[in-house]
């Protein structure tokens, strides 16, 4: 930790220097409005929707995980299809940990980004030399063996019948999960709101401009006296914290792990999800996050037959017309609102 | 033209409104939660179209009651979506009956919101033994693996086999299959040479038909998961010359469950299976049940052993609302239908007062082709099975 406070002044130039390429600036301002109004959205809806909390807690808790593969895609510009095995690993440990110690929620996230962490950081040294192509398949085949263990071991994850039984303490003792999923929702909004305002600060600091940095041209980075590999790694470790948490927050509000939780359809959607809002944002894999999975609540309750195809019409018009996400569409309005003289509100993709 | 739409959609909204207005009675609501696209999605299908062919038999009300099914769509086993899907019916469609449920995680995931919001569950598919340990409101008109492979396991001992040698698939249903069959016929004399678990997701069968032959047993019991894997398997245990060295191949009926069979052809001819529904079982009612299916739908390659799960459960739906009087409470529902028995397409069927879990007959059959199609056709049957594995496997 201690060269990566050592870097703070080199990070701090290099940032200097991108913010006039890459409109730092205008993202900046969004940014800021972004999470107080992921936090005033979220509690409307809180109101507004009560019947439909089941359906908000399931996307609050995606939109952590979301989170964590843009740490990793949108910050670090590392390609992975293997981001559930973090998730599953968090949702895993969080549920043996409150079936057999402790069920305290708080305990439970705690033992879920730590599971995270640890299992991103010791792949991510293995893995994280590789670039491109080859960095997607070990990714792949993290998820495929997290999986398959999570499959062997039955006598703690339950195998292929998931683990059960995982029954959350209330809130801070007063606060029960109950049916209607209030407290559920409320919890889950809670977390979603602090690990944006964490992942704000993380992308902010040095560290994560250098994350950046390497991203952009790991070249630049080693000449000036920086390991491009160790950078990454430690994203991908915290991101992995972020991805355990969210997987714990999955065990807390839906009391079951399955399988799913760690597999590759899974990490394969949430990469669709940060596309679709916009990778490098933060607040794009929120925004991706409610509207994929609302769209797709929507469309499965209107015609659970053959939802699926309006699904895929839908992703199309996505790319043809917003290649770089919704969020860019927002920003992109932001500019135009804000008059032609700033308007230079492309994103980088 | 919009003027023609919007009062075509006046008009529906009124003729609606009308409609659920004067009788005073109440709907009752059954959320059905299943697979209904993907890869999976003829399971929701032959799910439904059971539900409407129950529906068009015994008509849309009980009493003065109507009974409406609300479906929900998961596609693959995901509990969490489960519990969401399921909360989202209790808590905004206000349903009286959860029902459906094909992979057993979805089905553990709602225990505790049908004890909390005190609903009966009943599954039309998962197979688990434990699932109707989990909470006193599951009751479940399916099957489980100890229920088709202890008869099977008791058969193949009868037939002279002294050793033979388990190949599932490594998962929970393959693992409950192997304990049921090692238990079994080993209890009844016979050896198990080998216990071979393949990686579920395997499709080269080779070395395991190797391993099968090495350890020079009679016979096969094997499990899969219906679909591609099956089929991978029964041909490579042709084609490694298994078959033509006299090694008899048995398993639970999922194996050769109509959808598939023609998918399977000539490569599943002679499998012998256990199962408790075939689609060519000889009796008046299920004549009547595929005849009604075939008019309705116009083809029966859907019907299977899921058709009847569905059917028996709107079956044991429809008398828990009789039984309460158009009142549902759901644990007293789940008391009131304890010990029921009724005559069923696939036989007699009766509710185990303690597992909830139907005691039914299992049948033993052997593919061969009927007017030129495949179907198991039925050579033996065994009455009265339970769940052998209820409270005993973990």
């Amino acid at each position: 930790m201690t060269s990566v406070a050592e870097r703070d002044g080199k990070g701090d130039g290099k940032a200097g220097r991108m913010t006039g390429r890459t409109p730092l600036a205008a993202r900046r301002d969004l940014g800021w409005i972004g999470i107080p109004l992921v936090a005033a959205v979220g509690l409307a809806a809180f109101w507004l929707l009560p019947d439909d909390l089941a359906l908000l807690t399931r996307i609050a808790a995606s939109a952590l995980f979301v989170l964590s593969l843009d740490l990793v895609l949108g910050y670090g510009g590392i390609a992975t299809l293997g981001q559930a095995a973090m998730f599953g690993t968090g949702a895993y440990a969080a549920g043996i940990v409150a079936v057999n110690w402790n069920n305290d929620p708080f305990i439970m996230l705690a033992a879920g980004g730590l599971a995270g962490g640890l299992i991103a950081l010791t792949t991510g040294a293995l893995i994280l030399h590789a670039r491109g192509l080859t960095l997607l398949m070990l990714t792949i085949a993290v998820g495929q063996i997290v999986q398959e263990v999570a499959n062997k071991a039955r006598d703690w994850t339950g195998g292929s019948d998931g683990l059960s039984g995982i029954d959350p303490a209330p809130v801070l003792g007063m606060f029960r999960f109950d049916m209607y999923g209030r407290t559920s929702y409320l919890f889950a909004l809670a977390v979603l709101v602090v690990g944006l305002l964490v992942a704000r600060r993380i992308v902010r600091s040095p560290f994560g401009l250098a994350c950046r940095g390497v991203s952009e041209d790991p070249l630049r980075i080693s000449a000036i006296g920086g390991s491009p590999k160790s950078y990454l790694v430690v994203l991908y470790g915290v991101a992995g914290v972020f991805a355990g948490m969210a997987g714990a927050l999955t065990a807390v509000t839906s009391g079951i792990v399955g399988l799913d939780s760690a597999g590759f359809p899974w990490s394969a959607e949430a990469l669709v999800m940060l596309v679709l809002g916009g990778t490098g944002r933060l607040y794009g894999a929120v925004i991706g996050t409610a509207a994929f999975m609302g769209i797709h609540h929507i469309l499965a309750a209107s015609d659970p037959f053959h939802w699926m195809g309006f699904i895929g019409l839908f992703l199309i018009g996505i790319v043809l017309f917003l290649p770089g996400g919704i969020a860019s569409g927002v920003e992109r309005l932001g500019g135009l609102l804000r008059g032609p003289s700033q308007n230079n509100g492309e994103d980088r993709a | 033209m919009t003027r023609t739409l919007r009062n075509a959609l006046l008009g529906a909204a009124f003729g609606l409104a009308l409609a659920a207005g004067p009788a005073g009675a109440a709907t009752i609501k059954v959320g059905v939660v299943a697979p209904f696209s993907g890869p999976f999605g003829v399971v929701g299908k032959s799910f439904k179209e059971a539900i409407e062919v129950y529906q068009a038999e015994h008509g849309k009300t009980v009493g003065n009651d109507t009974v409406e099914f609300i479906y929900k769509d998961l596609d693959q086993p995901n509990p969490s979506q489960s519990k969401a899907l399921s909360q989202e019916l209790i808590v905004k469609e206000k349903v009286s009956f959860l029902a459906g449920y094909f992979f057993t995680p979805d089905a553990l995931a709602v225990a505790p919101l049908i004890d909390e919001a005190n609903i009966p569950c009943v599954i039309f598919n998962a197979a688990t033994s434990a699932i109707t340990e989990k909470s006193p409101r599951y009751v479940r008109t399916s099957f489980t693996l100890w229920q088709n492979t202890v008869p099977l396991a008791e058969y193949m001992a009868k037939q002279g086999i002294k050793k033979a040698v388990s190949a599932v698939s490594d998962y929970g249903p393959g693992i409950d299959g192997e304990a049921a069959f090692k238990t079994t016929f080993e209890k009844h004399g016979g050896t198990v040479v080998d216990t071979i678990r393949m990686p579920l997701k395997s499709t080269d069968f080779a070395p395991f038909m190797q391993r099968i032959k090495d350890s020079g047993a009679e016979a096969v019991y094997a499990f899969l998961p219906a679909g591609p894997a099956t089929l991978a398997f029964a041909k490579a245990f042709n084609d490694t010359g298994l078959r033509a060295a006299g090694i008899k191949f048995f398993g639970p009926g999922d194996l050769t469950q109509e959808p598939d069979l023609p998918a399977l052809g000539d490569a599943a001819m002679g499998i012998t299976t256990t199962f408790n529904y075939s689609r060519a079982h000889d009796s008046a009612m299920n004549k009547a049940f595929v005849a009604k299916h075939k008019e309705m739908f116009g083809s029966v390659d859907s019907v299977t052993f899921t058709s009847v799960g569905a059917y028996d459960g709107v079956h044991v739906i429809y008398q828990m609302i009789k039984n309460g009087g158009g009142k549902i409470d759901g644990a007293k529902a789940v008391e009131s239908v304890k010990g029921m028995s009724w005559e069923s397409p696939r036989g007699s069927l009766t509710i185990d007062p303690d597992s909830r879990h139907v005691t039914q007959t299992i049948y033993l059959r052997t593919v061969e082709k009927v007017d030129g199609k495949l179907e198991n056709v039925e050579k033996q049957a065994f009455p009265k099975q339970p769940d052998y594995g209820y409270k005993l496997a973990k």
